[in-house]
């Protein structure tokens, strides 16, 4: 098995959105939804999580309430706002560029190996 | 159902709020647990369970702060944004409310209009002259030096003197002088007069201003002997005779006949000493005699010197040049004066100061009048105010949402007074801005405009507040709200406040109204001072004959004395055979010019008693029929006449305030006068006084001398006209013409304009006060009727239940009426003792007028008393005009 991948910078913001996107959450909850959803192929700081959350609500992108867990603990659930929504969309189509562009030259055959193979 | 789901987490948000602290620490936390929950499911025992979820949670500390700061930084934007969200709503509810009540609105947008719109003109006039900078290079170091007379006036320099100054003195980094020249640029069009000054090269250093195009002089084309035919020119001329082409550096033009190049263009705007057309090289010398003084100077102070120092410097070299040359320079000394003075003379700035204290005074009476109009309507708001509170709405946020109302009434009040600015500064640079210095460039800028926004917030919140805060303690405090919804009685503790609205509206009124009359009064004096001469059909024109600059000097188109004579005897006498003209006449200087000549002088060849205090004269040179053409009478004695020509001995008339002066009474004809420049003159006749220097002040000792025997090449033709002057300006030019194609007639205007010109300050002040004094009273009543006729719609009910039981409606009307009335005196009475303090101020800009004026007082009195009475009659008659059962019913 291979290390998580250290996160790309930037890229926290989105799959925060994502996970939002399917309902609100606790910052806990998030931790492990993007842990286990990316089959622990990604590694996250979980308490880097809340300095995004907090500039996230800031941008008013996401937003804050205060409920109760299933614990019954209180705890502050984030949701997803229609502003937020939209960014998640443009964070998207702004990743998968870029993933596009990099996977294009990354898997590019190489001059050397590639007339070796051709 | 989305936006119930928001407003029910707003609403649960509200009740539960934690500080930030206290948030970021409940969240972290709660993940730390989750995590060691988690590890020890796994197997961890306690203490390895939470060192692993604290190595897999990362630096607490430094995550917490960043939390805290985002989250501080969060709700602060959330109050921000949350209290423009609510002004947006204010602002909404405002403009609905002022929509729906048109008649209130027109009136109050109109009085802070006024108001502001006042404020805007005279602060852009203030603005405009004095505290815009000047334009030259850190010009408050800039100063005018003067010599001082043995009675310590201020007089103009010699060459030797200023040469001495500029030699001697340290505590100067540059000095300049310069002197009045007008030569006559000829060309393709015919000769034109300019404005000119011969300056020194060192000038243009002094005031820190390089040439647009070009150079200025070096200091070998300011010495006698070098290459001093060169000339910079102004903007102005560089368009008018160039077109503005940068070729011409290094052309040549003809003034007075001699060929200069012109070797530099000053930028646009650049005016120095005024209207200035064309700067030639002044070239100072030793040579020239010490007594003669006809340079002004200016100097720029060294960078460590004060003005202080500095004047104290010059002093010095002041005595010890009179010590060294004691018959020229005996009791002469040296004065500073910060050239800054020279724009704003002490008199303009206390004018200044007066027209903002007035115009701050109406704005007051703006503000008095929106906040009782504000007030009248509160009466019909109070219903609505008490169901706000009543629905939660806290007392802050209904006066915010009531100031909040006033400060857009006045926005608007402040759109509409800038528009009337706008009107109102053109009609003020018309009538000032050839007579007071710089208020030609007056306009709206930045400053001005921001002192309006100031102004109008600041009206805004004082009008507003006021009203504001009484309705919200009379009409929703405690148990009012509840008052008012269950049974729409009206609370009249506001009562109070609105007579003092009332009295302190018609006292501001009558201060204003007693200040605009008194001034008024003295330019109606100021219009109709006797000056000692018939001023009217006096056609005036300067002419200016290119003499040698040096006796040697005769080159072509030269004119010597004897040639200056006849030239003028031939005009005087070809302007008399041309119809239309009475007599015409010429002098050195014309009444009103703003120029002046001067000289000391001892009776009999007595000096004064008291050493080194001479009396000073002014002096004029005039052709024969210049007391003709100006019908200044004789009486005493002879006037000037064909023998006082030379060589017959010098013979001069005087007027009467120089022969009280000089004899005290006694006969002054054939007495002998010694003047300082060393003339000895006889008496031969005696003239009226007249006033020629200022329309305001006395009229000056002054001497006649005659052209035959004192020729002048620079004189003012002045041609008494049987119709309107102003048509004969042609046939003035069409005849200098005809005797020298080379000579040009300047400033060609009938003499009413010169004494309108040298009338424009006192003109425009009482123009702007005029305007103030209107205003006021228009404001006055306005204030007047809205209160007046709010009490008596208030009193309808009260009315209608007294008419109903038979009172007779006229008594109505006299109880309303003598309410209306006692309010006025009372505020008439007030506002007459503040005018009785402020008059005194006024002393500073009244003509022969004194401050405490009674007739001004009681007529200004009884008319605001009046305008009171007709406020108030006509809504009583009104509302003793409905039928009863109509009011009883409508409540």
């Amino acid at each position: 098995m291979t290390e998580p991948t250290e996160l790309l910078h930037g890229t926290l913001d989105a799959l925060i959105l994502k996970t939002l996107a399917w309902g609100p959450r606790h910052g806990y909850a998030i931790a492990q939804w993007i842990e286990t959803s990316s089959a622990d192929a990604l590694r996250i700081e979980q308490g880097s999580l809340y300095p995004a959350l907090y500039r996230l609500e800031r941008k008013g992108w996401i937003e804050a309430e205060w409920g109760l867990s299933d614990t019954k603990r209180q705890v502050k659930l984030y949701s997803l706002t229609s502003e937020g929504r939209e960014r998640l969309a443009v964070e998207t189509a702004q990743w998968s560029r870029f993933a596009d562009g990099v996977a294009r030259i990354l898997l590019q055959p190489s001059p050397r190996t590639g007339s070796g193979r051709a | 159902m989305a936006r119930f789901g928001r407003f029910s987490r707003e609403l649960r948000a509200r009740l539960w709020k934690p500080s930030v602290d206290e948030e970021v620490r409940r969240e972290l936390d709660y993940h730390l647990e989750m995590l060691e929950h988690e590890f020890r499911a796994s197997g961890l025992d306690p203490a390895a369970a939470r060192a692993a979820a604290l190595a897999k949670f990362g630096d607490t500390a430094r995550i917490g702060d960043t939390c805290r700061d985002i989250g501080t930084q969060r709700d602060r934007e959330h109050e921000r944004s949350e209290w423009l969200a609510e002004l947006r709503q204010d602002t909404r509810y405002a403009l609905r409310q002022l929509r729906g009540n048109p008649r209130f609105t027109l009136v109050a947008v109109l009085t802070l209009a006024v108001g502001l719109g006042a404020v805007t003109t005279i602060f852009g006039i203030v603005n405009a002259v004095l505290l815009r900078p000047l334009p030259f290079a850190d010009p408050d170091r800039l100063v005018l030096a003067w010599e001082t007379t043995p009675l310590g006036r201020d007089f103009a320099v010699s060459e030797p003197d200023y040469l001495d100054w500029r030699e001697r003195s340290k505590r100067f980094s540059a000095i300049g002088a310069y002197s009045f020249r007008t030569p006559s640029i000829r060309g393709d069009g015919g000769a034109e007069r300019l404005g000119g000054f011969a300056v020194t090269h060192s000038l243009f250093t002094v005031l820190g201003v390089p040439p647009a195009h070009g150079r200025t002089f070096l200091a070998d084309e300011d010495v006698p002997g070098g290459d001093t035919r060169v000339a910079v020119l102004s903007h102005a001329l560089w368009q008018r005779r160039f077109g503005g082409d940068p070729s011409a550096i290094g052309q040549s033009v003809d003034l007075d006949g001699i060929t200069h190049r012109v070797v530099g263009v000053m930028p646009r705007g650049f005016d120095f000493p005024s209207r200035t057309e064309i700067w030639v090289p002044l070239a100072p010398t030793l040579q020239y005699h010490r007594g003669d003084r006809r340079l002004q100077v200016v100097a720029r102070l060294a960078p460590n010197a004060t003005h202080d120092e500095a004047a104290a410097d010059l002093r010095t070299i002041a005595r010890d040049i009179a010590t060294a040359y004691p018959s020229s320079n005996t009791g002469w000394g040296a004065r500073l004066q910060p050239l800054r003075e020279a724009y704003v003379t002490p008199q303009l700035q206390a004018r200044l100061i007066v027209l903002l204290s007035t115009v701050a005074v109406l704005l007051v009476m703006a503000c008095v009048n929106v906040a009782s109009l504000l007030l009248a309507r509160a009466g019909s708001r109070e219903r609505e105010i008490a169901v706000r509170a009543a629905l939660g709405a806290g007392r802050g946020r209904i006066v915010r949402q009531l100031v909040v109302e006033s400060v857009v009434l006045s926005l608007i009040g402040a759109v509409v007074g800038v528009a009337l600015a706008s009107i109102a500064i053109p009609v003020v640079r018309g009538i000032g801005g050839t007579a007071i210095p710089r208020l030609a460039e007056m306009s709206l800028d930045w400053r001005v405009l921001a002192f309006t926004l100031g102004a109008c917030l600041t009206t805004g919140v004082v009008f507003g507040l006021a009203p504001a805060l009484s309705l919200v303690r009379g009409g929703s405090g405690g148990t009012g709200a509840v008052d008012l919804l269950r049974g729409g009685t009206r609370t009249t503790s506001s009562g109070r406040l609105r007579n003092a609205l009332v009295v302190s509206s018609v006292s501001l009124a009558m201060l204003l109204l007693v200040c605009a009359g008194l001034v008024g009064g003295s330019f109606v004096k100021l219009m109709r001072v006797d000056v000692g001469f018939a001023a009217d059909r006096v056609l005036t024109g300067s002419v200016a004959l290119p003499i040698g600059l040096s006796p040697a000097d005769t080159g072509p188109g030269r004119y010597t004395r004897e040639r200056v004579v006849m030239f003028h005897d031939a005009l005087v006498e070809r302007l008399e055979a041309t119809a239309g003209v009475r007599a015409a006449a010429a002098t050195n200087i014309a009444p009103f010019s703003g120029e002046n000549t001067a000289m000391g002088f001892d009776p009999d060849g007595v000096p004064s008693e008291r050493p080194g205090e001479e009396r000073m004269a002014s002096w004029r040179v005039v052709t024969l029929n210049y007391f003709a053409a100006m019908g200044i009478p004789l009486t005493r004695g002879r006037l000037l006449d064909a023998r006082d020509r030379y060589p017959a001995p010098d013979a001069m008339v005087i007027n009467e305030t120089m022969a009280r002066l000089g004899w005290n009474g006694d006969d002054p004809i054939g007495r002998r006068v010694k003047l300082s420049s060393g003339r000895t003159m006889t008496v031969v006749g005696v003239v009226r006084d007249t006033r020629h220097l200022y329309v305001d002040s006395l009229p000056p000792p002054t001497m006649y001398f005659s052209h035959a025997q004192f020729p002048w090449a620079t004189m003012w033709v002045t041609v008494r006209t049987a119709g309107d002057p102003a048509v004969l300006a042609d046939a003035l030019r069409r005849e200098v013409a005809a005797l020298d194609p080379n000579v040009a007639v300047a400033r060609v205007q009938p003499l009413m304009q010169l004494m309108q010109e040298a009338t424009a300050e006192p003109r425009l002040i009482v123009t702007v006060f005029a305007i103030f004094a209107s205003a006021a009273l228009v404001l006055a009543t306005i204030g007047l009727y809205g209160i007046v006729s709010y009490t008596v719609s208030q009193r309808a009910r009260e009315i209608g239940v007294r008419l109903a039981l038979g009172a007779p409606p006229r008594g109505i009307v006299a109880a309303v009426l003598s309410q209306g009335i006692r309010l006025a005196v009372i505020g008439v009475a007030l506002g007459g003792v503040a005018a009785y303090g402020a008059a005194g101020a006024l002393r500073t800009i009244l003509f022969e007028t004194e401050p405490t004026d009674a007739a001004t007082f009681l007529g200004i009195g009884s008319i605001l008393i009046a305008v009171a009475a007709v406020a108030s009659a006509w809504p009583a008659r009104r509302a003793a005009r409905v039928d009863p059962i109509v009011t009883l019913r409508s409540e």
